[in-house]
């Protein structure tokens, strides 16, 4: 993860200092605050990869030398084949949505296609 | 259901069989079908915001009104804008990363496949709301410009549902791109195949992760304008609205925090697409490739700082500061062009389709650089600010260069995501017409422009040098057209009368080429070793030291 995680640090950093001559050259709020937000986000991934002990974790993929035929067998992860409960959560954010649009009265029926979606989706990846 | 993956061994293993039919397409989580119907999807809104171009062509082929009206004219204009950019370029990239990350780096999936469907079908219903907010609305289509300026997009001046569709439907297709961003980093962060290291990423890969990054970073300020701007249209906020003492100068810095870094993430794409065809055609390794991947990297970063070159006339920006900026990116996009040319130079070229494309790719893009640059100076801006120079500008990067390019994704990988190769005949005449078209269409805008035509009208007076070029122009989008049916017909003939393509019909460099053509449900029987970034090749050439 060292090169990723440089990566975040790097942005994170370059961001920062862009905020900031941008605020001594212009004085101007919105942009600065919006360039020192960009320096944020990827701080709080760079700072967890950090304290999680990531960066000198000793991966196979970092390793030029690794060959994926060496270790057979070995978990990569677990995938689903299908869900449909995608679909029923976009369709209830888009109802709960509507109601901003066409009146209050499609909330309700939004916001419980999308929850029971979730449920749906968070029982289904507990399978 | 899911089910647990294991590392392939290195000899050959069964794969399980495929589901076929609508329901196993509408429900599947399987990143390359997913990536396919990104890429169709967004096709067909390519062809849907092409048929609005071909509106507004006919309606400015001559003086006079010949086809809408003013009020129809506007609406045109701005979903043509909006579709062309949120809902076709910018998702085909997106497409052609859930395709090809998990085939490039050898991993077998997206690192979260649900919520790869997820941001599929957030897409979709963004598109569809966009869709409805243009001539289905009640009170009046979307018509303030894709960028929705305050304080023409605020109730009083733009009524009606249309415009508050249109934010829903951006805002849906804005978390599309937010949960694909995470997906991305995700899945090249933590699910590469023993031995590719971030430094032997594909180029392709690599421009991906750095789009994800512009979209995670660019799209919020977006958002919370958008979601303003509704408080503002049906909450009775004042924002944005200056007669209740809110600050339009606001929104357009919002707004184009994101509208310049979305240029990158959907030009950048491109860039990577055209440098996985480039060598494969040149049958060299890429010229310079850490080069490349800073060049990326600085220009990712470098596009954070630029967005208020488009607020250059609103006399509330340091325009020296991002002028200064502004020319600084053109370096970084320069260092690409060399390590294009440079791949090329004494290669053994074979100028097949995908390479045609990636070569006129080169040729557009560079005309809308170069113009760019010249926007980059603020006197030049003050003087064509709003007029056809600019559209000419944006359309010789968009449509010159992101078009193209993703033409060129087409033919390059249609063999691998469908087993059957593309007419090579048809697709010469289909880079023909649409180079000559494109051309036709967009050089007299530059004309036109100069000349002193603003954009977004729908009339002209007679007598002005308008006539003759937007004649031209509407003609050479005749042409353009022409080419995008040819081209439906090669993709028609194709299925029709499959030619097989084998597993890897150009000679392919990237680990996507090791596998089958198409590939089967969890990619690879079997991974290669990974010994540079060329892992195909090196697995086609034993004897050829990396």
């Amino acid at each position: 993860m060292r090169t990723a995680s440089r990566l975040l640090w790097v942005l994170s950093g370059f961001a920062f200092a862009l905020g900031t001559l941008y605020w001594f050259l212009t004085y101007e709020t919105t942009g600065t605050v919006l360039l020192w937000m960009l320096a944020l986000m990827p701080l709080i991934v760079a700072t967890w990869i950090w304290r999680r002990g990531l960066v000198s974790a000793q991966l196979t993929e970092d390793d030029p030398e690794a060959d994926p035929g060496a270790h057979p067998g070995q978990v990569i992860g677990s995938f689903p084949l299908d869900s449909a409960w995608p679909i029923f959560a976009v369709l209830g954010v888009i109802t709960a949505g509507a109601s901003l649009v066409y009146g209050l009265i499609l909330l309700p029926p939004g916001l419980a296609l999308l929850a029971y979606a979730i449920y749906g989706l968070m029982r289904e990846s507990r399978q | 259901m899911s089910t647990t993956v294991e590392q392939p061994p290195a000899a050959e293993a069964p794969m399980e069989p495929e589901r076929h039919g609508p329901v196993a397409w509408l429900t599947t989580t399987d990143h390359k079908k997913i990536g396919i119907m990104y890429c169709v999807t967004a096709f067909a809104f390519f062809l849907v915001g092409g048929a609005l171009a071909d509106m507004i062509r006919t309606e400015l082929a001559e003086p006079g009104r010949q086809v809408v009206s003013t009020q129809t004219y506007n609406t045109l204009f701005t979903i043509h804008g909006t579709v062309m950019i949120f809902l076709f370029v910018a998702p085909f990239g997106a497409g052609l990363a859930n395709y090809l990350i998990p085939l490039q780096i050898g991993a077998p999936d997206m690192a979260f496949p649900r919520l790869n469907a997820l941001s599929y079908w957030f897409f979709v219903g963004g598109g569809a709301l966009v869709l409805l907010s243009s001539f289905a609305s009640a009170g009046g289509g979307a018509a303030m410009g894709w960028t929705a300026y305050t304080p023409l997009s605020e109730a009083r001046m733009s009524p009606g549902v249309g415009p508050d569709l249109w934010i829903l439907g951006i805002a849906l297709v804005a978390i599309a791109t937010l949960l694909t961003g995470v997906n991305i980093l995700t899945t090249v962060f933590l699910l590469r195949a023993p031995g590719m290291t971030m430094w032997r990423l594909p180029i392709f890969t690599w421009n991906m992760v750095v789009t994800a990054l512009l979209g995670l970073v660019a799209f919020p300020p977006a958002v919370a304008a958008f979601a303003l701007l509704l408080v503002d249209r049906r909450l009775g906020g004042h924002a944005f609205d200056p007669l209740g003492g809110g600050d339009p100068v606001i929104y357009q810095h919002l707004f184009w925090f994101l509208g310049h870094p979305e240029v990158y993430i959907l030009i950048l794409p491109v860039f990577g697409v055209v440098t996985e065809i480039i060598p494969v055609f040149s049958r060299k390794p890429l010229f310079g490739y850490a080069g490349f991947v800073l060049a990326t990297l600085a220009i990712g970063a470098l596009s954070t700082g630029v967005w208020a070159h488009h607020m250059f006339t609103t006399g509330a920006v340091d325009n020296p500061f991002f002028s200064a900026m502004t020319l600084l990116i053109a370096v970084p996009t320069g260092v690409k062009f060399f390590n294009w040319i440079g791949s090329m130079w004494q290669g053994k070229i074979r100028m097949a389709v995908p390479m045609l494309f990636a070569v006129g790719f080169m040729a557009n893009f560079l005309i809308g650089g170069v113009t760019g640059v010249m926007l980059a100076s603020p006197p030049i801006d003050f003087q064509v600010a709003d007029s056809y120079f600019l559209v000419a500008h944006f359309h010789y990067t968009m449509m010159g260069g992101a078009v193209f390019g993703i033409f060129a994704a087409i033919y390059f990988w249609h063999p691998k995501m469908t087993g059957r190769m593309l007419s090579e005949r048809l697709g010469r005449l289909v880079f023909a017409l649409l180079f000559v078209g494109f051309n036709l269409t967009f050089w007299p805008q530059f004309v036109v422009g100069m000349r002193g035509m603003p954009r977004r009208i729908v009339d002209y007076a007679t007598g002005l040098g308008f006539d003759t070029p937007n004649l031209v122009s509407t003609i050479g989008a005749g042409v353009l057209t022409l080419g995008v049916l040819v081209f439906l017909f090669d993709v028609w003939h194709a299925r029709r009368h499959p030619v097989l393509a084998g597993d890897d019909p150009w000679g392919g460099y990237s680990l996507e080429w090791a596998t089958t053509s198409p590939p089967p449900e969890r990619n690879f029987a079997a991974l290669p070793k990974i010994r540079s970034e060329r892992p195909a090749f090196d697995l086609h050439h034993p004897d050829v030291k990396p």
